[in-house]
C-alpha cells in the first residue's frame, strides 16, 4: 500500500528532523529543523483521516509558532559567541540516551499489546471541520471555554511583561 | 498499523526529553518542549483513529492552543532574560537558589 511508504517518508523526515533540533548548535538550524518536523507531522495526521487537525498543524505550528520562533532569533541577533558553550552536550545525550532507552522499549511493548482493528474505514465526515466543531460545541463546550480564558491570561500576561521593560527603561 | 504511529510518538517524545536534559541554551529546550507537546498530540489522533470517535482530535485542538500560549509567553520570557544578562546560558538564568 502506498499509505505505507508515505507513512515512512514522513516518520523517517520527522525523526530526522527532531534528531536536528536536539544536535545542532545554532537555534536558528534547530527552528528550521522543528519546521520540517512540524510539516511531516501534518502529513502524518492527513494519512491518520484527521483533517482539521491537518490544517491547524500547518496554520498553527509550521506557520505561526516556527514563524514566532524564527523572528525572536533574528530580533536578537544571535552570534557565534553568544551561544552558550555546550561541550559536554554530547555526554549527556548519550547518558540520557542510555536512561531512555529501556523506558521507550517498555512504552513500545505495551503499544505492541493494543489490540488493533485492521484497515478499519472511517466515514466520509471523520476529522472534517463540520463534524469536529460539532462535537466541539456540544461535549466539549466547557474545556472550550476554559482554553479561550487561558488565551486572555495569556494576552493580559504578555502585556504586563511588555509593560515592565517600558518602566525599567524610563 | 496504528501501533506504528504510536511507537513513532514514543520516540518523538524520547527526543524531546533528550534535548531538555542535554542542552543548555533556552531557545532549544523551548523547542524540544514544543517537540515533545507535538509527540502527545500524535498519539491522541493515533488512538481517535483507533477508536474511530473524534474526542481525541478535539483535545489535540486544545494541546495545540495551549502550545501557541507557551511559546508566546516563554519566548516573552525569553526576550527579557536576554535583555536582563545578554545570554542565552540557562545555567545564568538560576535566580532562585535559596
Amino acid at each position: 500500500m502506498y499509505i505505507d511508504t508515505l507513512f515512512s517518508i514522513f516518520a523517517l523526515t520527522a525523526v530526522a528532523g527532531s534528531l536536528g533540533l536536539v544536535l545542532f548548535r545554532h537555534p536558528m538550524r534547530s527552528a528550521l529543523c522543528l519546521a520540517v518536523t512540524m510539516i511531516s507531522l501534518a502529513g502524518i495526521y492527513a494519512l491518520l483521516s484527521a483533517k482539521l487537525i491537518f490544517l491547524l498543524q500547518l496554520i498553527v505550528y509550521a506557520g505561526a509558532v516556527t514563524a514566532l520562533i524564527v523572528f525572536i532569533i533574528m530580533f536578537l541577533n544571535l552570534r557565534e559567541k553568544d551561544l552558550p558553550e555546550e561541550n559536554e552536550r554530547f555526554t549527556y545525550f548519550i547518558g540520557g540516551a542510555v536512561v531512555l532507552i529501556p523506558v521507550a522499549w517498555f512504552m513500545i511493548k505495551v503499544m505492541k499489546s493494543i489490540p488493533e482493528v485492521k484497515n478499519s474505514i472511517v466515514g466520509n465526515g471523520f476529522g472534517s471541520i463540520k463534524e469536529v466543531g460539532q462535537m466541539l460545541f456540544t461535549n466539549w463546550l466547557v474545556p472550550f471555554e476554559i482554553i479561550s480564558l487561558l488565551l486572555l491570561v495569556t494576552l493580559i500576561g504578555a502585556v504586563v511583561l511588555a509593560g515592565i521593560r517600558r518602566e525599567s527603561n524610563d | 498499523m496504528i501501533e506504528d504511529y504510536l511507537v513513532l510518538s514514543v520516540i518523538l517524545f524520547c527526543i524531546g526529553i533528550l534535548g531538555v536534559i542535554s542542552r543548555r541554551n533556552v531557545f532549544t529546550v523551548l523547542m524540544s518542549i514544543e517537540l515533545m507537546l507535538n509527540a502527545a498530540n500524535l498519539a491522541f489522533v493515533a488512538f481517535a483513529r483507533l477508536n474511530e470517535t473524534m474526542d481525541g482530535q478535539i483535545l489535540a485542538m486544545m494541546v495545540i492552543a495551549v502550545a501557541a500560549a507557551e511559546a508566546a509567553l516563554g519566548l516573552a520570557v525569553i526576550i527579557l532574560l536576554h535583555r536582563q544578562k545578554g545570554r542565552l546560558d540557562s545555567n545564568v538564568f538560576s535566580l532562585l537558589k535559596g
